[in-house]
């Protein structure tokens, strides 16, 4: 399973040339790919989702539709200039996108993005110059805090310029060296179908810039599937934590309905029994190592009593 | 008598389907593998990834495939080619490739060189150029013959393409250490 997390989209994109590009995704080998809309910045009080329709993507059902798609994601991208960046209600933004990342734009931003922000990605824009460079220790902390960096290839494919390519390399190198290969996300940020690339020529295109085959492998697959998977954990689980998988069907289990009546009756019990434990408004049976905890506390007391 | 060491890339190339093309019921597959029109010739090829490298990696890129970059084998039929190279120097040769955007003739198609695999010796890469072609014929027949499902044998088709290119470096790396 390969992962593209970026592919560029905004509401003026033609849906042919999106169909295009993504039927190129899916037979260059990506099985998941998020269409990127890059919000600006005093977005709406509730957003909604701007994607359109796309036939659906499994190969199964459409008949007349020839043309494989991969499964698709949504995904928001927040340019971020000013460093005080925690009230921008990005909770309301959770809800319509699949996944959200950070474009930081400058150096108290980027700050602010590896320590603080609750995103799982911080996309740069590469082809241009920062005026800052990337320290090892930010970087590292965002890495081991969850947050992954995303490094966009096509934005050197497609640099018109040569100084752009440059500024690409030194800044992708240089994130490279910070982070030591750790936690990078290969995407595309392609506009068009001509802006993607075979997995293997990435991989190789990486490793003349300084990132290991391996690293660069696990940019494509594992990383983003982590990412992806979290992220689909923190919208549907409960708390992030748990989800329901399956529910079994009432039919199915109706044979032993009388172990369930008991369970539940069990369960308040259970309830309290936890209750008492937290609050401790009821607490008649102390255990025999509570009650000598009791007392050598109550005697500590009373000898610094006696001694003072 | 040490041997030189080779290295020989399988390279395709790749047109992203038109709009239009998808709409008059051509494949993706077929409208991605379709031949190339332009008269390009091996020199024309040579030249223009020559020069590729030349922006790329300056002078040094220049001297580092200065004679021993050769094309084997050029296939317009089945948009398919064979390069030759020094071993040391293939993945210069390789990212040259992956910057390229067009087919290098005058006004070329804009299009997508893909890499599928790099080997030590030219009969691998030869047995797997057959290999690819056959399988694409059946893909695309399949395909062609029962839209409304897809049969198992073509997913798993799909599946070995896209393990292929992963596997790919390290098949190469393999043979570097082969060769060494």
């Amino acid at each position: 399973m390969l992962y593209d997390l970026n592919i560029a989209w905004s509401p003026t994109t033609p849906t042919d040339r999106l169909l295009q590009t993504l039927t190129t995704a899916h037979s260059l080998g990506f099985a998941t790919v998020a269409l990127n809309h890059t919000l600006e910045l005093p977005f709406p009080a509730n957003p909604t989702t701007p994607f359109p329709a796309l036939p659906s993507s499994s190969s199964s059902s459409d008949s007349n539709n020839k043309n494989k798609l991969p499964h698709v994601l949504h995904r928001a991208t927040l340019p971020l200039a000013d460093p005080a960046a925690s009230n921008y209600r990005l909770p309301s933004l959770v809800s319509v996108y699949d996944l959200l990342a950070i474009r930081p734009l400058t150096e108290k931003a980027f700050q602010n993005a590896c320590l603080t922000l609750d995103i799982p990605i911080i996309s740069l824009d590469m082809a241009q110059h920062f005026p800052f460079y990337f320290r090892p220790k930010p970087c590292m902390a965002a890495v081991s805090r969850g947050v992954r960096f995303e490094i966009c290839y096509s934005q050197a494919l497609l640099a018109a310029d040569p100084r752009g390519r440059a500024n690409f390399i030194s800044n992708a190198t240089n994130l490279i060296r910070a982070t030591r290969g750790r936690g990078i996300i290969i995407s595309s940020e392609a506009k068009s179908a001509f802006g993607l690339r075979a997995p293997a020529d990435i991989v190789n295109l990486f490793n003349v810039w300084g990132l290991q085959s391996e690293k660069a492998m696990e940019g494509l697959r594992t990383i983003p599937r982590s990412v992806v998977v979290n992220e689909g954990m923190k919208r549907d689980g409960f708390r992030g934590v748990i989800n329901i998988v399956q529910v079994v069907k009432k039919d199915a289990v109706e044979g032993d309905q009388t172990d369930d009546q008991s369970s539940a009756a069990e369960q308040p019990g259970k309830r309290k029994n936890q209750k008492r434990k937290n609050g401790g408004e009821d607490a008649q049976p102390i255990s025999k190592r509570e009650a000598k905890k009791m007392k050598l506390a109550a005697r500590a007391a009373a000898s610094e009593k006696k001694v003072s | 008598m040490v041997r030189i060491k080779e290295r020989y890339l399988l390279v395709n190339i790749i047109y992203p389907p038109d709009a239009a093309v998808s709409r008059a019921r051509v494949p993706a597959l077929v409208a991605q593998h379709q031949p190339t029109i332009a008269k390009l010739t091996p020199q024309a090829l040579i030249r223009a990834i020559k020069a590729e490298v030349l922006l790329l990696y300056g002078d040094y890129g220049a001297g580092a495939l200065e004679g021993n970059l050769s094309v084997k084998y050029l296939s317009l039929a089945t948009s398919t080619f064979i390069l030759r190279c020094n071993r040391a120097h293939y993945q210069l040769l390789w990212s040259a490739l992956t910057f390229m955007d067009r087919v290098p003739v005058k006004d070329g198609r804009p299009c997508i060189f893909r890499v599928v695999r790099v080997s030590g010796t030219i009969r691998k890469i030869e047995e797997i150029a057959v290999d690819r072609a056959r399988k694409l014929i059946l893909k695309a027949k399949a395909e062609a013959s029962s839209h409304p499902q897809s049969s198992p044998s073509m997913d798993l088709l799909a599946k070995d393409d896209a393990m292929l290119e992963v596997v790919d470096s390290a098949v190469s790396d393999e043979d570097m250490e082969d060769g060494s």
